[in-house]
């Protein structure tokens, strides 16, 4: 739990820093900071403890989900270069609320009261409403901004309700209470238990953006600045999980068979919408909006089959992704850059399409192989860590014996490859006059890091087992 | 929802049961849900959320008053403070619209589909 | 230990020349980028051919069944599910391990002639090796998981060297085709290997054999394992349905077509049957179901290659027609005369589609017989080494192909008389095509422009060299396993033991006599003759040239009418027929195949337009949405019972 006191501690300071003249302090001092937090999180290792009287627990398994968030989060940090080049951002700001956001992340992961899980989704969200809307003069973000705002607010209303119910129903806010209603319950479980487990559990579907309340997910992924975007797809994403395979396994295991058609029904859903809706998209950041739902419905499997092998699943897939995600949307960042800068002079197609790629890997072999190798790895082609990231999370369906979800996934897999290989095409088989593209050198560094990671997971997936 | 510790509960409160709790305050919620269904003033939506999130607060106090269970009410605070949050981060986010289009009407903004 | 080394080398060798070209094409000159990328596979040829020498000399290992294994390291667990990254080597392996790098590095040193001029030369070699890396994995691997990495990454290669020549619109069609249509397969055959997972805990060859001999024959479990596993064989061995993405992968440079659409990646499907010979055996459904789909596929291929003027399509629908005769050989538990025609077949059709590729380029590129015409004089290398591997294919005496079509038909007249009859026929029609084509391409008068008869000339010595080998190699494949139990199948018996024990009906000794042997021998040899002979009749003395797309094609019968009357009856008999059959058959090909996959991709486009309307851009619909859905939820959960 240093992390979390680090954390808010270090958010506060970067706000100071920001009074300090030179900006160029700002990113080092950031990084520095999530790696500190990064560090100490292990303290810990191999031990069990509850902190702040009993509200929040630290074990392996939420050390292990909160350095991928703060290793995300920190890969993101180190992509946002560009914040110094642009007059008008604010990145005291910014980093400031990046890091107050991990502590809502860090306190999902690690609940161990539903006051908590609150706390920790709203500190999340409301950082993310602000950094959504950053960019102020333009109407997209506005717009995104709003849209989450109101339906994130509606949403939060729907959880809390569910809260309540299920304190009415088991009179205990933490874990280990629901859990002992849920499991020996004295006069049956009341109505009122049912229905507060389904609206909390539709308050945290909403937030992994899983279908039917996915609709925000395209409109906000696609209006935020593409910097907010990558953070939100892939911190938000696996604190969702972690926060809902928590309360799953922990709470209300006891009550599988009443859940899991509802699931695995939201599953099917969920990986129908992403995926099938994902191939008209002509935005490239658009269809990483629909892929983010998509991939939401690869995790969701393990949650519908919660066996053994969930945690194992859901650590390795929300690593795997959110890896994948980021090395391509630091390359989009870069890319549309560059298309921006050269629409200005001779104006052209939109800065995010896929006609965006075309031609790339010619002049820019990294950039074309960093992009290549992550979304082999989302569409879960042998070889990169997407692929056991599939495998592990279908081995969960297997082990349940529902094949149809399988079937299901599978063919859905394959609707994917159609998305992923068009901007494969586009970089290496179509033409288009890039020019090079300077990348700075610690740009380089994390995209060469999250390629390395992708094609090394992928071949020895085994690595992380000795996280468990 | 039997009350637990029946004995601890005072008189006051017993004379209306908890039930009728459940109800209006369920009946505030889906006042709440209506209301950010029908209208599309961005500050009327959010008044009907708030609406939606007092509807908890009351339903909160009323189980934990039955149980005697201060749990409860603590969730309350909470709930009122990032509430409080969250709304000078939206009514930030509704002048920043209003800024840049002169108006607060969300069936306005549909620049972001399909 | 050492043997652990050995293997690991194997694959090591063409993914090293894969890193140092795939990375520093730009900076390689082509001579070395060439020389690297030969000599990584050369070294695996050799290796494999020291590990084949040492495990012949091990009589241990040779004697009983059990394989050697080399376990790289433990890879992944999942539950109790544990994967090794691990290679197997027996028999089967080692076979294919010869085949691939053998034919591999004639068919790299093929490329440097034959790429030269290319500027993404460099590029070309990397994707060789890293196709040769992967197919090394899909045969060496212990275990379906280690299969299924090097069966998408020969697919992923595939389709990034059929799109090699991305500049036109309709490759990369044919690559993304192909791309589809081996994955609808790989799904197929992923679901099995999950299902393996679910049966037997394990999905290491030795273990998931050894439990399944304990099997009844006909477990339904089995039927569904192997009918998924044979969707992904029918995806990349090309069989009907998905068999259409092979013509049209002939988009891409031709030691490619040589390479991974002749010998050795559309063997993968048979590969894998032979692999997975117990669980096969113990389903004859499955293989009657395989027996009819291979027939079918064989003669709707050669009857489409009757028709075709390009001299890669007929070589292509060639492919096709053979992997059927092997699908056919498998159907009937024949697994060793499969994997024979596997051997005369990546030989032989290698060495064809090297020499078309000689052909095309002397012609400068064009791919049409109907301008070709008695290249003979000016190729006499390529035309000799073509007229090996012609013979060789149709079935003739003494070279390979013969005795290995032989030993699949001698089988199949064991188990179904029908089968081998429509065997033979097929057999016809693949003997004629395949000479039409010699004769068109080598006999006659030329006929391309004046130009093309300048640049005639024979290839360089890095070209004609492979040719040379492979045709001796074509010659004489056939002593491999010569009739009456020859070499191959005492080599290969210990790999069936597990299928001998399940069902020993299907391994009894052969029931027919010698005598019937040789006529069968004799009916499949002369037939072939006879259709060559017709073949010769028709486009060497009578000098016929298909007519070319625009010209009606009776006007030639109007000169001729009364001197060929007796040609009028052959034409109207039997040519239009067939001429008719080819058509029908190539439009149910192309067009109703085609045509469900596209419906389908369609359907799927079709389906994104109309679910991406649902985002409309509203937030009050969007949160209508929402608040129906949970409705919906806990109206299903509370009122609906299930």
């Amino acid at each position: 739990m240093f992390p979390i006191v680090l954390l808010s501690v270090f958010g506060i300071l970067l706000l100071f820093l920001g009074f300090l003249k030179s900006r160029a302090i700002l990113l080092p001092a950031a990084l520095l900071f999530l790696l500190v937090s990064l560090a100490v999180n292990f303290i810990d290792w191999n031990k069990t403890y509850l902190y702040f009287n009993g509200m929040l627990l630290s074990d392996n398994l939420s050390m292990v989900f909160t350095a991928i968030v703060l290793g995300s989060a920190f890969m993101v940090v180190a992509l946002s270069g560009s914040f110094m080049e642009d007059e008008s951002a604010q990145p005291a700001e910014y980093y400031g609320i990046l890091l107050f956001s991990l502590v809502g992340a860090l306190m999902m992961i690690g609940f161990e009261n539903l006051i908590m899980l609150f706390v920790g989704v709203e500190i999340l969200s409301v950082a993310m409403y602000v950094l959504t809307g950053s960019d102020k003069r333009n109407l997209r973000s506005n717009e995104a901004a709003l849209k989450y705002f109101l339906m994130g607010a509606f949403t939060t209303g729907i959880m809390l309700f569910g809260m309540a119910l299920l304190y009415g129903a088991t009179g205990s806010f933490t874990l280990g209470g629901i859990r002992a209603y849920a499991v020996n319950p004295q006069v049956g479980l009341s109505l009122l238990f049912y229905v507060g487990l389904l609206m909390l559990l539709i308050g945290l579907l909403f937030k992994v953006s899983a279908a039917p309340f996915h609709f925000w997910t395209p409109d906000v992924y696609d209006g935020a600045p593409t910097l907010f975007t990558a953070f939100m797809s892939t911190v938000v994403k696996t604190a969702g999980f972690a926060a809902l395979f928590r309360l799953l396994s922990i709470s209300f295991s006891g009550v599988y068979t009443f859940w899991w058609t509802i699931l695995a029904i939201i599953t099917t859903l969920t990986l129908v919408a992403g995926n099938i809706t994902a191939v008209y998209q002509n935005s490239f950041k658009r269809m990483m909006a629909y892929s983010s739902i998509s991939h939401a419905g690869y995790l969701l499997i393990g949650l519908a089959a919660l066996g053994q092998q969930t945690k194992q699943a859901i650590v390795f897939y929300s690593l795997a992704y959110s890896v994948a995600t980021i090395a391509a949307f630091g390359v989009l960042l870069l890319v549309a850059r560059q298309r921006n800068a050269e629409t200005i002079t001779s104006g052209g197609s939109s800065s995010e399409s896929f006609d965006a790629f075309n031609g790339l890997a010619r002049q820019n072999p990294l950039l074309g192989f960093a992009m290549a190798v992550s979304m082999l790895s989302l569409a879960g082609i042998p070889l990169t860590a997407g692929f056991w990231g599939k495998f592990y999370m279908f081995s969960t369906a297997v082990e349940r014996g529902q094949i149809w979800l399988l079937v299901v996934a599978v063919l859905m897999s394959a609707v994917g490859i159609y998305y992923y290989f068009r901007v494969i095409i586009a970089m290496y088989f179509r033409e288009g006059a890039t020019a090079p593209i300077r990348v700075a050198p610690f740009y380089r560094y994390v995209l060469v890091v999250a390629t390395l990671l992708t094609i090394g997971l992928g071949i020895a997936p085994g690595l992380l087992e000795g996280l468990f | 929802m039997q009350p637990t510790q029946n004995v601890l509960i005072p008189e006051v409160i017993q004379q209306i049961p908890l039930t009728y709790y459940i109800i209006i305050s369920t009946a505030l919620f889906v006042i709440g849900i209506i209301g950010v269904l029908t209208r599309r003033n961005a500050i009327i939506i959010f008044m009907s959320i708030e609406l939606m999130l007092n509807a908890v607060n009351l339903l909160l106090i009323a189980f934990s008053s039955y149980r005697s269970d201060s749990s409860g009410q603590v969730f309350v605070f909470f709930i009122m403070a990032v509430a409080a949050a969250e709304v000078s981060v939206g009514l930030a986010i509704i002048v920043m619209i209003y800024r840049n289009t002169r108006s607060i009407d969300v069936g306005l903004l549909n620049k972001l589909k399909w | 230990m050492q043997t652990d080394l050995l293997c690991a080398l194997i694959p090591l060798f063409p993914l090293i020349g894969f890193i140092i070209n795939g990375f520093g094409f730009r900076r390689i000159p082509k001579s070395l980028a060439g020389a690297i990328a030969t000599v990584a596979v050369l070294a695996s040829f050799l290796t494999s051919c020291f590990l084949f020498g040492a495990f012949l000399g091990n009589a241990n290992l040779t004697s009983t069944a059990g394989p050697l294994k080399a376990v790289l390291f433990d890879w992944i667990s999942v539950g109790d599910l544990d994967i090794s990254f691990s290679f197997q080597i027996d028999q089967l392996s080692l076979l294919m391990l010869l085949v691939v790098t053998g034919v591999g590095s004639l068919i790299h040193l093929y490329s440097i002639g034959y790429m030269k001029h290319d500027e993404g030369f460099g590029k070309f070699m990397a994707f060789l090796n890293l196709f040769v890396f992967f197919m090394l994995l899909l045969v060496m691997g212990s275990n379906y998981v280690i299969m299924f990495i090097g069966w998408e990454g020969v697919g992923l290669c595939s389709y990034l060297l059929i799109g090699f020549w991305n500049t036109n619109t309709n490759y990369n069609n044919a690559a993304r085709k192909a791309f589809v249509m081996n994955r609808i397969g790989d799904l197929g055959f992923l679901l099995g290997i999950f299902w393996i997972i679910n049966l037997f805990g394990t999905t290491e060859y030795t273990d998931v054999f050894k439990q399944a001999t304990s099997l009844a024959i006909g477990d339904p479990e089995i039927l569904a394992i192997t009918l998924l596993l044979f969707v992904g064989a029918m995806g990349k061995s090309a069989q009907i349905p998905l068999y259409t993405w092979l013509p049209d992968a002939m988009a891409g440079p031709t030691p490619v077509s040589a390479l991974i659409h002749a010998a050795t990646m559309v063997t993968a499907g048979i590969y894998m049957v032979v692999r997975s010979n117990v669980l096969y055996t113990l389903s004859p459904l499955t293989l009657e179901i395989i027996g009819g789909i291979a027939i079918a596929t064989a003669l709707l291929a050669a009857s489409i290659g009757l028709l075709q003027n390009d001299i890669k399509k007929v070589l292509a629908y060639s492919t096709v027609s053979q992997l059927g005769y092997m699908f056919l050989g498998l159907s009937v538990t024949a697994y060793t005369a499969g994997m024979f025609h596997v051997i005369t077949h990546a030989f032989f059709k290698a060495l064809l589609f090297l020499g078309a590729g000689s052909v095309i380029h002397a012609m400068s590129d064009e791919q049409d017989i109907r301008n070709m015409g008695g290249l003979r004089k000016s190729l006499p290398v390529t035309f000799i080494t073509f007229l090996i591997g012609t013979i060789a294919i149709s079935g003739l005496p003494p070279f390979a192909g013969f005795f290995s079509k032989d030993e699949i038909l001698a089988h199949v007249f064991e188990h179904n008389k029908v089968l081998w009859a429509l065997g033979v026929l097929g057999s016809a029609l693949t003997s004629f095509y395949m000479f039409r084509l010699l004769f068109l391409t080598f006999f006659g008068e030329f006929r391309g422009t004046e130009e093309q008869r300048h640049h005639l000339h024979e290839s360089p010595a890095t070209m004609t060299a492979p040719l040379v080998f492979l045709a001796i190699l074509s010659a004489a494949g056939g002593v491999l396993n010569l009739p009456g139990g020859g070499w191959l199948s005492d080599f290969m018996a210990p790999l069936f033991e597990g299928s001998r024990q399940v069902n020993p009906e299907a391994f009894a000794e052969s029931t027919i006599d010698h005598s019937t042997e040789y006529i069968l021998m004799a009916v499949s040899a002369g037939v072939a003759l006879i259709s060559g002979i017709i073949a010769y009749v028709m486009y060497v003395s009578r000098g016929a040239v298909p007519a070319p797309e625009t010209t009606e094609r009776s006007m030639p019968e109007q000169v001729v009418y009364n001197k060929y009357y007796v040609d009028e009856f052959y034409e109207a008999i039997i040519v239009r027929p067939i001429r008719g059959l080819g058509d029908a058959l190539y439009s149910f090909g192309e067009f109703i195949i085609d045509g469900v996959v596209n419906g389908v991709a369609w359907l799927v486009r079709a389906g994104s337009n109309q679910l991406r309307l649902l985002q409309n851009g509203s937030i009050g619909f969007y949160v209508f949405a929402m608040v129906l859905s949970i409705v919906a939820i806990i109206a299903l959960r509370f009122f609906v019972r299930f």
